[in-house]
Formats: C-alpha cells, structure tokens, sequence
C-alpha cells in the first residue's frame, strides 16, 4: 500500500495536488485531464454539490449476458445490504459516492458482460452529458469507458447497459486480484459541457 | 472513438466525395472508418409501440417488467463486429419534442409501430413523415418494425406499409418487416438489415 501511495506522489499533476476539493477545482478540470489519469486519484475532484442537474444512480446491475443471468443488482431505496458505503474520515460528506463491492473470484473469468446504470436528472435539461470510467488494478489501467449522453431530458428516468468483452485477463494478473482485494478500483467522472459535475468511486473485491 | 470524433470523420468523406475523385485517399479514409466501425442506431415511435420491448429482447433480457420509457435506454454492444450504440427514446406526446436532441450522427432510424393500434396509425405516419424531413437524419437507413404480430388482429407489415405510405419515400433507404417482441421474432433479421445498409453507404464510400 505505502509503494502505492509514493508511485502516485511521483506522478504529479491533479493527482499529488493536495485538494479540499472546491468548485474551483472542478472548473479546472476537463475530460481529456481524467482520460490522462493512469491511477485512481486521491481525491474527489469535485464537490458533492457540484451536481446541481440533480442526476441521481437509481440503480446498478451486472448481468452475465451468455448465461442471461443477473450477477448483481442493487437499486435505491430497497436493498443496500450487497452495498456497503465507506468508512471514510468525511463519511458523511461523502456518502453515496464511494461503494465497495464483494464479488467471488469466478467473476474475473466472465467473457461477456452487461452494466446497466440507471439515473435520474433535476428538472433541468443537461446538456453534454459525458461520462468516463477508468478501472485500475494497482495503479495500472484495466478499462476506461468514455460515453457521450449528450442531452438528457428534465425530470427523466434513463439507462444505459454497456455491453462489453470483459478484459482479458492473465491468470497470474486474476491470481492478484484475488489475493488483494479493494486494489482493483474505479473512478467515474460525469461532465456537463465539459464541466466536472460528479466523481464517484469504488473498490471491487474478488475474493468471496 | 467518440462519437464527435466520428462524426468529423464522416464530415471529411462526404466533402472529400465531393470535392473531389482521388481514389488514393478515399481508399485511406475508407479503411479509417472500417476500423471503428461504430453505428448509432435511433429508436422512435409513439408511446406503447413497444421499442424499450425490441432493445431488450434482442439483447436477451427480461421483458416481463417493463414500464413506460420517461427518458432513454440506451445499450452499447457488439453485433457482428460492429459497435452498435442503439438509443431508445421514450415516445410520450409529451416528450417527442425532445426527440431532435437525439438525430445528431444517427446512422440509422429504427421506427417503432404498434400493428394493433389502429386507431393511432395516423398520427403514427405523421410522426414518422415529419422526421424524414428532417435534415440531420437525412442520411440515415430507415427501418420499420411493424411490432407486434403477435396479437390478434395486428395488422400485416403490407397493410402497415401502405396506411403510412411507405412507398412514398425516396429519400431514404428503407424497409419494414412485421415483428414480435415478445417472441423476439425478425428482430435480428431488421437489425442485421439496418446494419448491412449502412455498412454498405459509409464503409464503402461508392
């Protein structure tokens, strides 16, 4: 963990910029900035209230879509349990915005897989929605989605399912993120026209 | 590749079509776009015509509970090694006018009918009639699913074709073909369609 810590400091940029993160910060920031990113930051780089489209996750479900079975759903309000939030110094402050999740080692050797997303936006339009994902494991680049919304209706409920190959995986590499778990993580970053609106985190762990 | 990027790309090969003949650099360009081989399809029609029904049923899912689409679905998948992002878009009277937010880079237009809602057809025909005149949709494949042939008293894709009078657009490429969404059956057969023509307007620029 300590090597960690000290190969991100040496990377510079957003990433070892000691932030309170602040709307000024979130101006800064732009998609081609995150899609540089090579490790998860170690900050939010935008504040909880950036988000003034009022865009909510109402749902998440994983589905492994050659045996049409759900692996994972969990929706709001009911059933929290499968999620559980972070203990984090400012838990509260950041509560919603940082998930763990548990899953057995058999779901590194999925092949086609289905993430649904589900959310709802405010009673304004948003206009540019984009969003960019980028999943580590230890510090290096697993997967990073970069989806354009675009225009997204006032007051709508909308999904979206990312179909996708599952990343080819060596065994030794699933051998590692089995053993270390919460190592694989992800940071989701939302943009209005360019505009840092949100930034979410997780930790998957494969160990059961 | 993103969908701006995409789209920069078609703008250079329909100018370059016709600005100019160097077979050279059209070849170079040709195998640019072959290689994302992206497509965005868009799905519209009236509310209740059964498009949220199609989008899942061909991606395999549940449709036992599905209900009233008050924004979008989209999916993002593979299909016969191309990329396809079909966006599904709710058709409520009270949300068609946001449907033009959705036209840009659409390279082909999935038009929803509900073959037993007869009473509706003509304001079915109007809708679709009116996004044919659309300018940033003017490039787009047209396919037509007459869903829902699965129940009694549907109408047939023959009798749907000529009550919207299908036979009058020259404009675009187009095709129907009766379906169920329920029994998944000719959604493949559209869709593999849809793909084949616009695979055959833009991956090869002829």
């Amino acid at each position: 963990m300590s090597t960690d810590l000290a190969k991100k400091k040496k990377g510079g940029g957003f990433l070892s910029r000691k932030t309170q993160p602040t709307k000024e910060n979130c101006a800064d920031i732009q998609p081609d900035d995150v899609l540089m990113f090579t490790a998860p930051t170690e900050d939010y780089l935008c504040d909880i209230d950036a988000n003034i489209y009022g865009i909510e996750f109402v749902r998440f479900k994983l589905r492994d879509v050659e045996q049409e079975m759900t692996l994972f759903e969990v929706a709001r309000p009911s059933d929290s349990s499968e999620v559980s939030a972070a203990d984090e110094g400012d838990s509260n402050l950041n509560k919603g915005r940082f998930v763990r999740y548990q899953f057995t080692p058999d779901f590194l050797k999925l092949r086609t897989v289905g993430a649904t997303v589900d959310f709802i936006v405010g009673d304004k339009e948003v206009k540019d929605f984009r969003m960019i994902e980028r999943h580590y494991f230890q510090d290096k680049l697993l997967k990073s989605f970069d989806f354009h919304f675009g225009f997204v209706m006032p007051n709508s409920q909308n999904s979206v399912e990312q179909i996708y190959e599952f990343p080819a995986l060596k065994s030794s590499e699933i051998k590692k993120m089995v053993a270390h778990p919460f190592e694989t993580k992800s940071d989701s970053f939302y943009f209005v026209g360019n505009q840092l609106v949100m930034h979410n985190k997780a930790e998957y762990s494969y160990s059961g | 590749m993103n969908f701006n990027a995409l789209l920069n790309h078609r703008i250079i090969i329909k100018s370059l079509l016709n600005i100019s003949e160097k077979m050279g650099l059209l070849t170079i360009l040709k195998k640019m776009k072959q290689k994302e081989k992206e497509m965005r399809l868009l799905m519209l029609g009236l509310d209740n015509a059964g498009k949220t029904t199609i989008l899942k049923k061909f991606n395999g899912e549940d449709i036992s509970t599905i209900s009233p689409t008050l924004g979008f679905n989209i999916k993002t998948l593979e299909h016969r090694g191309f990329n396809l992002n079909i966006w599904d878009v709710g058709g409520q009277k009270s949300l068609r006018s946001y449907w033009k937010n959705y036209f840009e880079s659409t390279d082909g237009l999935v038009w929803v009918v509900d073959s037993a809602d007869k009473r509706r057809l003509s304001d079915c025909k109007a809708e679709l009639h009116s996004l044919l005149l659309e300018e940033r949709l003017s490039g787009a494949t047209l396919m037509v699913f007459a869903n829902k042939q699965d129940l009694p008293g549907a109408l047939s894709a023959t009798e749907i074709k000529q009550i919207l009078e299908l036979d009058s657009i020259t404009t675009h490429h187009w095709l129907i073909l009766g379906c169920s969404a329920v029994t998944g059956d000719n959604l493949l057969e559209g869709v593999d369609w849809t793909i084949d023509d616009i695979a055959s307007r833009i991956f090869t620029a002829d």
